[in-house]
């Protein structure tokens, strides 16, 4: 049924290059510059975003670089061929476990902050179910159509913030960035460490891998896609701290959103950006949310050959619903995050050494064929 | 999966078809050496119809039987008369061996003129408006192409006007129809696949495309999907479309349909495949993307400037045809603190009185809306006059004045309208009305968040939605960079010289490439 080759189940590297950020950009960027804040002083948070930034380019091209070594593999098999089909099977697993959980935290980072800032009455049950159908809705289509549905949401992200960014430049102020470099050694490695750990997302390359034609583009495309991410965070972080000051940034729970609060937009015809801020920005969240999801299907599927999609897609969707429903607060809400971007760092990044440690051993260029 | 059990099923119905066949095939008449038998079972299996004629003759010389018969209306008589009767007895005066080989060779002044063998031929080209040419003593027919009647004759398409542009339409003549493609396209590679579709009614669907430029699976997949319908009558091209289309449950169209020849011709000049429907003033075009749906032939008739301008117009349009609202309904009843507050004051102080609250009041405006566009389509041109004065006394004043809706519901419903008026595909506007009472009806219960929600599994339904197998979201969703010169912006003419590079065409550049060669050889 495809009479267009680009219309079938396959995609191409720039999609790769596309998914990374998508992926990325969530709800991380809400607060990382008042963690960031805490940490340094003035402006100087951006060191530890750039090198925070590096880090994770670097990481995102060992992944990248990893899985496409084995081109049209997916994790399971290729991880059953360095490391036996038992261990591979257990980190099958704990990948569906993560997508799970970074779905559910994006649908309850939802619930919570709309009541922030959009309504106080509407149930949290409501609009977490509500935003759980549509990500429901969306991979129970194709998977290129997951692809195609970043294309069209990132550069509308893209413009969001890049437009946020312009209409603030009048309320930037030069002393909240001056002078520079005044921060110890220690702040600076607790800021990269920071930052670097908003950064989250990269786990989905084991697995989206698998599906790209031309492969051997994907370490490039994939870093390409990243430092997008990493400009754009270098960007909110000046931002945030030209407007509000660092000591004002740390004390601020969402320092992103409340920046489009501050702003005004030329022309009168909304007031109170910040509720249009942030309801575009649930398509970032969203696509998050739905390669997450998607990610879990697929190392399930991979898991289970026999198992439908749909299938899946019913078995996950309760649970994913239910550990949403966990965190009833925001304060709950940012230890969940925080515990679940440790858990985003630690497991790729331990597959990702074991992996590669085991490429090296078994003398991988014999395993490609 | 849906589509593999409709074409199971489909495949089974033929099949069935085919054996109802097979077993009537028993009793099947058939043409015998006699005239009056052959005259009697004519009459008799088309159930003696008044509108038949048989025109018995003596062949001059030889003094032998002979019978022309057509059916009056579907057929030319005055080529009849001139061409075949007055020739046949003019020039038959002297004996000839063989008679019919004579006739068909010599005689008879028609370019189309072949033998039939069977009766099924034979009664088909006579119900097509053919001529039979019956011989006694022959078991051999000639079947005379002398197809014609009354016609419409070509005119302004109706619904698709244009300030500049050719103002042919397509009529329900497939042939003329056919010829209106061709004096477009004079190219030896334009090529017409025909099908007869029809149980009962034997029409001729047309698959038309340029050989050499269209990526030949493209072609495979429609005449295998056209091959596959089966049903009794086709009024219209829209039965085609409804049967061969990638998603029945899908409010978008999956094909253009236009009446304007000109649009068909620049559709398969560019790759793309052209059907037309016997019968239908409306060809369709396929396969079809969202942008096609927002563009015009205007947007190519005018300067490059202007007519981008136009299209981001048009896409503005399309977005307040299905968003505005429910974007009311939300700001109005769930973030009111959003609308500058001056205007906020003004929308609440025009609701004074008003009983409702504004979901409410939204969706009331939005059917009387549809109401009377749907009174304003059926009723005759006379009488539909008569609706607007209606609509704009009651509804923008009357209702306002009573204190049913507010004023600027009205202005909201107003521009609403306004909008999905200025889409150029009627089809494609009917879409988005449809999808306007979803966005209500979210903007209603969740505020703005309900409408992101709607925006988003709109979006999710396009990138999932097919084409005759090309995404809908093409060139966005599977991104053709090369080819947005031609989605939001219309590039000029210059720099819109290679074909759309999502169509896979066989050939890339619509330029011809034997003036370069020219150029180089001075």
């Amino acid at each position: 049924m495809s009479t267009f080759k680009y219309a079938d189940e396959k995609i191409k590297s720039q999609d790769i290059m596309i998914a990374v950020p998508s992926m990325v950009i969530a709800v991380g960027i809400f607060n990382f510059p008042a963690t960031l804040a805490e940490s340094t002083r003035y402006a100087d948070g951006w060191v530890g975003v750039l090198i925070g930034g590096i880090i994770v380019i670097l990481f995102t091209w060992v992944v990248a670089k990893l899985a496409s070594l084995f081109p049209n593999q997916s994790f399971l098999s290729y991880s059953s061929s360095l490391v036996s089909k038992p261990v591979a099977s257990v980190l099958t697993i704990l990948f569906v476990l993560q997508g799970i959980l970074i779905a559910a935290f994006e649908v309850s980072t939802i619930s919570i902050v709309s009541h922030l800032y959009l309504y106080e009455r509407t149930p949290y049950e409501v609009v977490a179910i509500t935003f759980l159908l549509v990500v429901v809705y969306a991979v129970s289509g194709s998977r290129a159509g997951i692809f195609r549905i970043n294309v069209l949401f990132l550069p509308l992200i893209f413009l969001i913030s890049g437009l946020l960014m312009l209409f603030s430049i009048n309320f930037m102020e030069i002393k909240n960035v001056l002078p520079v470099f005044t921060t110890d050694i220690r702040g600076y490695v607790r800021g990269t460490f920071d930052s670097a750990l908003a950064y989250s997302g990269v786990g989905i390359l084991f697995f989206y891998v698998s599906l790209v034609r031309d492969v051997e583009k994907v370490p490039s495309r994939a870093v390409f896609g990243m430092s997008w991410v990493v400009v754009l965070y270098l960007f909110v972080y000046l931002t945030c701290i030209a407007v509000f000051g660092q000591e004002t940034t740390e004390v601020i729970h969402f320092p992103f959103i409340e920046l489009a609060q501050s702003v005004e937009i030329p022309g009168g015809f909304f007031e109170r950006m910040e509720s249009i801020f942030f309801v575009i920005w649930i398509t970032a969240i969203f696509t998050t949310a739905m390669m997450s999801f998607d990610v879990s299907i697929m190392a399930l599927q991979s898991l289970f050959p026999k198992l439908n999609k749909h299938t899946a897609v019913f078995i996950l969707s309760p649970i994913i619903y239910f550990i949403a429903m966990v965190p009833n607060n925001y304060l709950d809400q940012i230890k969940f995050g925080k515990l679940l971007s440790y858990a985003t760092w630690i497991l790729p990044g331990f597959v990702a050494i074991l992996l590669w440690v085991m490429y090296a051993v078994k003398g991988g260029n014999r395993l490609e064929k | 999966m849906a589509r593999r059990s409709i074409f199971n099923r489909l495949m089974k119905s033929t099949s069935n078809r085919n054996e109802k066949n097979e077993q009537q095939g028993a009793s099947h008449p058939v043409i015998t050496k006699s005239l009056d038998d052959n005259i009697q079972t004519i009459k008799h299996t088309l159930g003696n119809p008044t509108d038949l004629v048989v025109r018995e003759l003596m062949i001059g010389g030889i003094e032998k039987r002979a019978a022309i018969i057509y059916i009056s209306g579907i057929t030319d008589e005055k080529m009849i008369n001139s061409n075949i009767l007055q020739a046949i007895q003019l020039n038959l005066k002297k004996f000839e061996t063989n008679i019919l080989e004579h006739i068909h060779n010599e005689v008879v002044a028609i370019t189309d003129i072949e033998r039939a063998e069977t009766f099924d031929d034979v009664s088909v080209g006579i119900l097509n408006g053919s001529s039979a040419f019956y011989l006694d003593g022959h078991k051999e027919v000639l079947l005379m192409g002398t197809s014609g009647g009354e016609d419409r004759s070509i005119g302004e398409p109706e619904s698709e006007t244009l300030i500049r542009g050719p103002r042919d339409g397509f009529v329900e003549n497939i042939h003329t129809n056919m010829a209106l493609v061709r004096r477009d396209i004079k190219d030896t590679n334009l090529r017409f696949k025909q099908h007869v579709v029809g149980k009962r009614s034997k029409q001729k669907v047309v698959v038309c495309y340029v050989e050499g430029i269209v990526n030949p699976e493209l072609v495979d997949e429609i005449n295998r999907r056209i091959e596959s319908i089966n049903i009794g009558y086709i009024s219209d091209s829209s039965f085609v479309e409804q049967w061969i289309e990638d998603n029945i449950y899908s409010p978008f169209p999956q094909f253009i349909d236009t009446e304007r020849p000109d649009m068909v011709s620049a559709a398969v000049t560019q790759g793309k495949i052209g059907i037309i429907v016997d019968g239908s003033p409306f060809a369709l075009i396929a396969p079809m993307t969202f942008s096609d749906g927002l563009a015009s032939p205007e947007d190519y008739t005018q300067r490059w400037m202007s007519a981008t301008l136009i299209r981001i117009l048009r896409y503005l349009a399309a977005l307040i045809a299905v968003f505005l609202p429910g974007l009311y309904v939300a700001l109005a009843s769930f973030h009111p603190g959003m609308i500058p507050s001056t205007l906020a004051y003004s929308i609440a102080a025009s609701r004074e009185g008003v009983p409702f609250p504004s979901a409410i009041e939204a969706i009331l405006m939005a059917v009387t809306f549809e109401l009377l566009h749907e009174a304003g389509i059926r009723l005759p041109n006379v009488i539909g006059q008569t609706i607007g004065i209606v609509g704009g006394l009651v509804i923008g004043e009357a209702a306002v004045s009573a204190g049913i809706v507010s004023p600027v519901m009205v202005i909201v419903t107003a521009l609403t309208a306004i909008a999905s008026f200025s889409i150029p595909s009627y089809s494609m506007s009917i879409a988005f009305r449809s999808l306007r009472f979803a966005v209500l009806l979210a903007g209603g219960f969740l505020g703005l968040y309900g409408i992101i929600l709607v925006f988003m599994m709109i979006t999710i339904h396009l990138v999932n939605l097919k084409s005759i197998g090309m995404p809908y979201s093409t060139p966005l969703g599977p991104t053709f960079l090369k080819d947005l010169r031609d989605v939001l912006i219309r590039a000029p003419i210059t720099r819109l010289k290679n074909r759309p590079a999502y169509m896979k065409t066989l050939d890339k550049v619509s330029k011809d490439t034997s003036v370069k060669q020219k150029k180089a050889d001075k």
